[in-house]
């Protein structure tokens, strides 16, 4: 896609934004994953992130938070730049934020019902611990747990800790929730599930959605507007059509999972298993 | 080349102790604010069972095994010149200010330091930390500071354990299986044993618990990903408690000697 192409996307698509960043640059040590990006995020829609592994999706949505600081760039939280703010104010933005780790990050140490009125006990004082029981319960229905109150996340399965850790994210009614992976490692039914449940929480409560993923088919399902990053850079920009029926070669190859030229000179090149010399009935049993 | 690798590992060593000092300036201020947030309290309360109260027979063993040692090794020496009634004195003070505090506190630093860096460690390579971050809330004030205070308030605590056990220990070498005067034992280790020297002990665990815990912490905080990272997160932690105890021994007995000297500059040629 030809620059000024883009361009004309991110113009196009500037709502009322409630996150941007300008010119932003992460890297670590001499590896640089972000490579100036620029991008505003419209609020109330959602936006998914992709892209392939390594090139710094997560990164990108752990700015958003500042998670991460940036090398150079600025991240901005409505009207406010937030990227240069210390800790104890960035945590007073932090709460308009809820963010889905990829393993959900869900305390051991906690019981399901602690993991979601985790934040709220950080945040409140509180006087009526029934209305907190309620609210936990309010949360856990939401993504179809409740009854789950008093497990421990060793005991829940993948699915069921991410939807876990999706009820403490929504714990506090963010304006933002990031996910950072919803659905990998989860079969498919799984993955869908969780696909409606970002669609029906984004119903439900019209926050601004931004999901980092390499899965598609859960992209093209709940996608407003998707962005796809590479090698640190942004490459394509825009809603579910326009990138199925985009120009560029890598975006094709990325979309429709489909292995590179490079890709596969590379493993040509490699040896085959028959040309290895070691073979396992070389071996004789102890 | 070389001189290149010297410069980017001095560079790096200098950056890794400017990160460690922030890190301890950080876990001061929230353990303070911590002291008057009632809302902590539950979670201090929690960390002083599993670091104090679970740390209790280990101490307590250690101390009593320090006491007896000691009567054996010294029995020998001072039998031969005829002052074995004299060996209360040569145990109770070694124990109570040196070996009592030294050793209960490399245990803890076994114990409680390296299950510490290992929770601490492991809720790093699973993003727990950065959830916490994520939800406003600052970790080292949720996670550090808990543990932070229940070392430094109990590691004195478990220090007269050990003390305690030592004594008791030395006695039951010395008076049981040395058959020496359990009047005169007593006696000679009243005359010999202050209150100063109980105290220098005590105070020792002040600073011997808040390097444990900060050391182990922060090892916990900056572990790599990882099983591995863990693991060596944890040994690293052990083996910087060990001789920060040792350093900090050192620093403090000649601290205290200063000070001892100062207020009672006759007693010490006595």
């Amino acid at each position: 896609m030809a620059d000024s192409d883009l361009e004309n996307k991110v113009e196009s698509s500037d709502g009322e934004s409630i996150i941007r960043v300008k010119d932003l640059k992460k890297r670590f040590g001499n590896n640089v994953v972000l490579d100036g990006v620029d991008l505003s995020i419209e609020k109330g829609k959602t936006t998914v992130v992709i892209g392939p592994s390594g090139c710094g999706k997560t990164v990108l949505i752990k700015n958003f938070i500042v998670l991460l600081r940036p090398s150079s760039g600025e991240v901005w939280f409505k009207d406010r730049r937030i990227d240069n703010l210390p800790e104890h104010e960035l945590n007073r933005v932090r709460m308009h934020y809820g963010f889905l780790f990829q393993e959900g990050a869900l305390f051991d140490s906690l019981s399901v019902a602690g993991n979601v009125m985790f934040p709220i006990l950080q945040h409140y004082k509180v006087t009526d611990r029934d209305k907190v029981d309620d609210l936990v319960r309010t949360k856990l229905r939401m993504v179809g747990l409740d009854g789950y109150q008093k497990y421990y996340p060793a005991k829940l399965s993948g699915g069921q800790r991410k939807r876990v850790a999706l009820a403490r994210a929504i714990a506090m009614n963010p304006e933002v929730i990031l996910y950072d992976e919803p659905t990998t490692g989860l079969d498919p039914i799984r993955a869908d599930i969780i696909n409606e449940l970002i669609l029906k929480l984004q119903r439900e409560l019209g926050e601004t959605t931004i999901v980092v993923t390499h899965d598609m088919k859960s992209a093209y399902k709940i996608a407003d507007r998707i962005v796809m990053l590479h090698k640190g850079k942004i490459i394509a920009d825009g809603d579910a059509d326009y990138i199925r029926n985009h120009s560029s070669e890598v975006v094709q190859q990325f979309i429709n999972g489909r292995v590179g030229e490079d890709d596969l000179a590379v493993l040509k090149q490699s040896s085959s298993v028959a040309e290895v010399e070691f073979q396992p009935q070389d071996v004789e049993e102890e | 080349m070389l001189f290149e690798a010297i410069g980017r590992k001095s560079i790096g060593g200098v950056e890794d102790m400017g990160r460690f000092a922030h890190f301890v300036w950080e876990s001061v201020v929230a353990s303070f604010h911590s002291c008057f947030r009632p809302s902590s309290y539950p979670m201090i309360w929690a960390q002083m069972n599993l670091i104090g109260v679970k740390s209790v027979p280990v101490v307590m063993i250690t101390g009593a095994f320090v006491g007896m040692t000691l009567a054996i090794q010294a029995y020998d020496q001072l039998a031969g010149m005829g002052l074995e009634e004299h060996l209360g004195v040569l145990i109770n003070v070694s124990v109570v200010k040196e070996l009592g505090p030294v050793l209960a506190a490399v245990m803890l630093a076994g114990r409680v330091g390296g299950a510490l860096t290992a929770e601490l460690g492991t809720m790093n390579v699973t993003e727990q930390i950065e959830a916490v971050k994520s939800m406003g809330t600052d970790p080292v004030r949720y996670l550090v500071a808990p543990r932070v205070l229940a070392c430094l308030l109990l590691t004195p605590a478990l220090i007269i354990f050990a003390d305690l056990m030592g004594i008791y220990g030395g006695y039951f070498v010395s008076v049981c299986q040395l058959h020496i005067n359990s009047r005169a034992y007593w006696n000679f280790s009243a005359s010999g044993v202050e209150l100063w020297d109980i105290s220098v002990g005590v105070v020792k665990g002040f600073f011997f618990g808040g390097a444990i815990a900060v050391i182990s912490c922060y090892k916990g905080f900056t572990c790599r990903e990882g099983a591995e990272g863990v693991g060596h997160a944890c040994t690293e932690a052990f083996v910087a408690s060990f001789i920060s105890i040792l350093a900090l021994d050192f620093a403090l007995a000649v601290i205290f000697k200063g000070i001892y000297n100062t207020f009672w500059p006759l007693k010490s040629l006595v």
